[in-house]
């Protein structure tokens, strides 16, 4: 095996030209279990990226925050930044694995696991996010619903990475929400962040809905949603998640536990913003 | 070669690629650091890095490179122990003892880091080192004595 830690993103694209079959580790909190639980996989070339300072940081403009592929999910919690623009994130992080896996894991990482259950995904989603990829092809930039195609799938090439997180400020008000078997160091039946604003009439002036957990990604509640924008009544409307979510039966719950329960928060939720 | 301060040594390492920093650590003696898992779940395998908790299980030893590793070795010297073990001796925050060391870092990182530390503080950073058989109570009490006057109560 082979190990290169490049210090920037030039000496990366340089082991993309001469290496075929990189294996990329940024905190390595889901890829070394991964590893060791394959010990057939062959891992010829290891790229630690951590040692690329470009990737690290978030920066803030008058329009959006940038957030450095590589910045840790603690530096995330410690951050005013994101505490004031993104209290779904926000409360995500705290709610975040231990401080031990909060002090490794990256941003960037727990997107490109893309798991159903994944912590940070549901704010991110509600916020809009766009992830920006940078490869030997060049540049792009796309939104996070769309990066994201399935359990453990994205659209990122193998000679491709992400190195950022863009995120448009504005006005919404966001919250998190994550059923775990206990309080930490558990991974979500369900988790999901919504995204609003109420007008001065009590009325939605926006209002986003994503899940996890309960699909094979993160998913827009956009039926649900819809209804109640058009001002339907919760209880009734809340069975139109149904038709939105497609969960699993897994070692943590069933598909209609999943189902009940992801109904009954999301009305008490709903409910309490509307009296907010 | 990697090179880095081990316990306030400068240790270099001829070291396979891929392995890590739990088996490095262990092969060299220093059995504070225990395995729980491959996965980081059970925070028996904390150690501190820049002053940061992190699971020695999770980390390649490669990454380590020029960073500073805490292990409780460094904390007591044979029976002078530092007051924050002491305080857990006292309190019998102490069963099996194999995940104590995990938490005797995650409270010292906790101490440096922050003034005044509550204990939902404390809970915060305890709540990864999931082996438990010392229970819920006592390292948190343990902790809160240590944190209030530097000393076990």
């Amino acid at each position: 095996m082979k190990y290169f830690a490049p210090k920037s993103l030039e000496e990366l694209k340089d082991l993309f030209l001469s290496n075929h079959d990189l294996n990329i580790l940024a905190g390595g909190t889901d890829v070394l279990p991964r590893w060791q639980d394959n010990p057939s996989l062959k891992l010829d070339v290891l790229v630690d990226i951590k040692k690329i300072p470009e990737l690290i940081g978030i920066k803030e403009s008058e329009t959006d925050i940038k957030i450095g592929a590589l910045t840790t999910v603690q530096d995330l919690k410690k951050s005013d930044i994101i505490k004031k623009h993104f209290s779904s994130i926000y409360e995500a992080t705290c709610q975040f694995a231990g401080v031990q896996i909060r002090h490794r894991a990256t941003i960037a990482g727990n997107i490109c696991n893309a798991s159903p259950a994944g912590d940070l995904l549901p704010g991110l989603y509600v916020h809009n996010a766009v992830i920006q990829i940078s490869g030997l092809k060049g540049e792009r930039v796309v939104p996070i619903h769309q990066f994201i195609t399935g359990v453990g799938k994205t659209i990122l090439e193998s000679d491709e990475i992400v190195v950022g997180i863009v995120i448009p400020k504005s006005s919404i008000k966001s919250l998190f929400y994550k059923l775990g078997l206990r309080q930490s160091m558990a991974i979500s039946v369900v988790n999901f962040a919504i995204a609003y604003e109420i007008d001065e009439n009590n009325n939605w002036k926006s209002l986003q809905i994503a899940a996890g957990s309960v699909a094979p990604t993160v998913i827009y509640l956009k039926t649900f949603t819809d209804a109640l924008f058009s001002g339907s009544d919760v209880d009734e409307s809340i069975q139109l998640v149904d038709d939105e979510i497609s969960p699993i039966d897994d070692i943590r719950a069933t598909a209609s536990y999943r189902s009940k329960v992801i109904k009954n928060v999301l009305m008490h939720i709903i409910k309490e913003i509307y009296v907010r | 070669m990697i090179q880095f301060q081990l316990n306030g040594k400068q240790v270099s390492a001829n070291v396979r690629p891929g392995t890590t920093l739990l088996d490095f650590l262990r092969d060299k003696g220093y059995f504070s650091v225990k395995y729980g898992s491959d996965k980081g779940e059970t925070g028996a395998d904390t150690i501190l890095v820049d002053g940061n908790m992190m699971n020695a299980s999770l980390m390649l030893i490669h990454t380590v490179s020029g960073k500073n590793i805490e292990t409780v070795e460094s904390f007591a010297h044979g029976q002078d122990v530092h007051p924050l073990q002491d305080s857990f001796i006292e309190e019998g925050a102490i069963q099996c003892g194999y995940c104590t060391p995990g938490m005797v870092l995650a409270i010292e990182s906790l101490a440096r880091e922050k003034d005044n530390p509550n204990e939902s503080d404390v809970k915060d950073v305890l709540a990864g080192v999931y082996c438990r058989c010392t229970g819920y109570v006592k390292p948190v009490k343990a902790a809160m004595n240590y944190l209030a006057t530097g000393e076990p109560k």
